[in-house]
């Protein structure tokens, strides 16, 4: 998904320095901490980022249900592949769309990173959202038929 | 049981009354049987579900408060999926299955041409 026009050397590189300016953001904070918050800290940036999307993965989707000529928003189990490619989709676009013409993409990445880490940011938001939504129309949930 | 006869029908030379069918295709065996109507079934895991948002409707949809909920309710949608797959890869038993049935015809058709 971070790839465009096949160019895989791009998009590595580009993770890379993604990964790269999160290990430095949290040494950062880390050398500026007092002791005892420093064992709170952490520090390998792939444990940061795999945590960052577990938190950003929705639990239940919403399908588009035909029933009666009008189409309703049914919530509906997810499966383990699926809500991984949500939760890497939404911070991909979300990283796309709303960010200053001149920040580069690793330097927003590992700031959106950062924030879902701590269940922060727009893209847990947006899955809160998701979660709501469900929520509100947990009536509808009889129209699924599998 | 046999199926009803089709003596004195259909409109022929031989036959003094009125044709009782009168069929738009000639009255031959297709290679290819119609598919069989799907049963809907009912939506899985409503009880795991409601558990869960109830439980979110208390702790503000955090996740943490809510882990052991929406683990049943993860569990119950692998069971209820993998019960699904094993549904459709066994089939019914007694007949075969349509598409089966349709392969076979295939290798085997009907002919109704001489050559």
């Amino acid at each position: 998904m971070m790839m465009k026009g096949g160019n895989k050397v791009l998009a590595r590189s580009l993770m890379t320095q993604t990964l790269e300016a999160v290990k430095r953001k949290q040494f950062k904070k880390f050398h500026a901490a007092s002791s005892e918050e420093q064992a709170t800290i952490e520090r390998n940036p792939y444990t940061i980022f795999h945590q960052a999307l577990k938190n950003c993965e929705p639990v239940i989707g919403l399908a588009p249900i035909l029933k009666g000529g009008r189409f309703y928003q049914v919530p509906v189990p997810l499966s383990d592949r699926r809500r991984r490619f949500l939760a890497m989709k939404w911070m991909i676009t979300e990283c796309r769309e709303k960010k200053h013409r001149r920040t580069l993409m690793p330097e927003k990445l590992s700031q959106e990173l950062l924030q879902a880490f701590h269940n922060q940011g727009p893209v847990v938001k947006r899955k809160h959202d998701m979660h709501k939504m469900a929520e509100a129309n947990r009536a509808l949930a009889h129209y699924r038929w599998w | 049981m046999a199926t009803p006869s089709l003596r004195g029908r259909l409109a022929r030379l031989g036959n003094p009354r009125k044709p009782v069918l009168k069929p738009s295709k000639p009255l031959i065996l297709a290679n290819r049987i119609g598919e069989r109507r799907r049963n809907r079934g009912e939506a899985t895991c409503i009880t795991e579900m409601s558990v869960m948002m109830a439980c979110w409707k208390q702790n503000e949809f955090r996740d943490e408060a809510c882990r052991k909920e929406i683990q049943d309710f993860f569990d119950c949608a692998s069971k209820a999926e993998a019960a699904r797959k094993m549904r459709s890869v066994q089939g019914e038993y007694g007949n075969l299955p349509p598409q089966k049935v349709n392969m076979l015809l295939q290798r085997f058709p009907n002919k109704s041409h001489l050559s």
